[in-house]
């Protein structure tokens, strides 16, 4: 099967990215485009899951503020994090309701892709029962919260690289106390690959755990019309 | 996976049953299924009216939400209040205990719009 992603370089603002993930959702119910991903990173900002509480949040709206970090609620599963730039954010919008859905589960899948990610560079991830998400040694490094709508998926999963733990600090991510975040620089240090590298690496396994076969586009180079349209909401 | 004979189902993977004017209508043992272990089903008012297709309920595992539709066109005369407590019965007993809301139908020829199980099986993922 065919799909589509599209990578962005700069940070994009949450709301952006939730208004471009539901006109793509709108278009992939009526079949106008194929399963399409979106790769990007955001700008600081905390959501929490449909089921989220406050008291997961540890800063006064106020002190968000000061810190430059925004706070949204966001219609998805799973519970509170934290997004930021250093960090990737799959949106796969993918029709999960017909007979090519995998009986494994799509939770399972984006694991599958974060764990195979910390493998290119030699990090041993793992699933822990009970948890979602992809953990290391060091702490988490993959966070999942997806939602359904007519089977078609929209939020994802975030996978940090680089990006700054102080975000994390301001919450209990996932509601999950005393466990710890991590990134891939936490554990390799200076090794730590690129963003394009990691970028490379999650759309290569999104493309074998998820058996479709991505044509990749840039946010800044040429893309097929129809998404072009839908992503810049003209 | 099983699905039942006597039901209609909707591509959105809804299954309902007609009995009296009534429509009870739940999630399939597909659905439950690709959402895994359910946490928090968040049902309609007693009283609500729907247009076939709008959307009328929630269904959330830990990490997933799911949206329901209703699949016919009816106001709601009861919803199944043991889901919140339990919303695992989804996934237990998903055409049975773990039905969702009944709805007064206002059409009863609209269930013909519905799919048999025959076409809906072929939906469904064949391994």
């Amino acid at each position: 099967m065919n799909a589509w992603s599209l990578s962005f370089s700069e940070p994009v603002p949450y709301q952006q990215g939730l208004d471009m993930q539901r006109r793509l959702l709108a278009a992939r119910q009526e079949s106008r485009i194929p399963d399409t991903v979106l790769i990007l990173q955001h700008t600081p900002v905390v959501t929490l899951g449909n089921r989220g509480r406050d008291n997961y949040l540890l800063k006064t709206e106020e002190e968000y503020r000061s810190l430059g970090i925004e706070v949204f609620h966001a219609e998805r599963g799973g519970d509170v994090t934290f997004h930021g730039p250093g960090q990737w954010v799959l949106y796969p919008i993918l029709f999960l309701g017909g007979n090519e859905a995998d009986s494994h589960g799509y939770l399972n899948n984006l694991e599958e892709i974060a764990i195979r990610t910390l493998g290119d560079y030699g990090i041993h991830g793992f699933r822990r029962e009970g948890k979602s998400g992809a953990w290391t040694d060091a702490g988490k490094v993959a966070a999942i919260g997806f939602r359904l709508k007519k089977w078609v998926s929209f939020h994802g999963m975030s996978f940090n690289v680089c990006n700054d733990l102080m975000g994390f600090g301001t919450i209990v991510p996932c509601g999950l106390v005393g466990e710890p975040v991590a990134t891939v620089k936490t554990v390799l240090g200076d090794d730590c690959p690129s963003m394009e590298r990691v970028r490379d690496s999650l759309l290569n396994h999104f493309s074998d755990v998820c058996n479709r076969k991505l044509e990749r586009f840039e946010r800044t180079g040429e893309m097929p019309a129809i998404l072009h349209e839908l992503i810049s909401g003209e | 996976m099983s699905i039942p004979q006597d039901l209609f189902y909707t591509k959105t993977h809804e299954w309902v049953s007609l009995e009296d004017g009534i429509a009870t209508i739940g999630i399939t043992d597909f659905a439950q299924s690709q959402l895994s272990d359910l946490t928090f089903v968040e049902l309609p008012e007693v009283g609500t009216e729907f247009d076939g297709g709008d959307e009328a309920a929630v269904v959330e595992s830990v990490k997933a939400a799911a949206d329901v539709y209703a699949p016919i066109a009816g106001e709601v005369v009861e919803v199944n209040e043991d889901l919140e407590d339990s919303p695992e019965l989804i996934n237990d007993d998903a055409f049975g205990k773990g039905w969702l809301f009944k709805i007064r139908v206002v059409d009863e020829s609209d269930v013909d719009s519905l799919l048999d199980p025959e076409t809906y099986e072929d939906l469904c993922p064949t391994d």
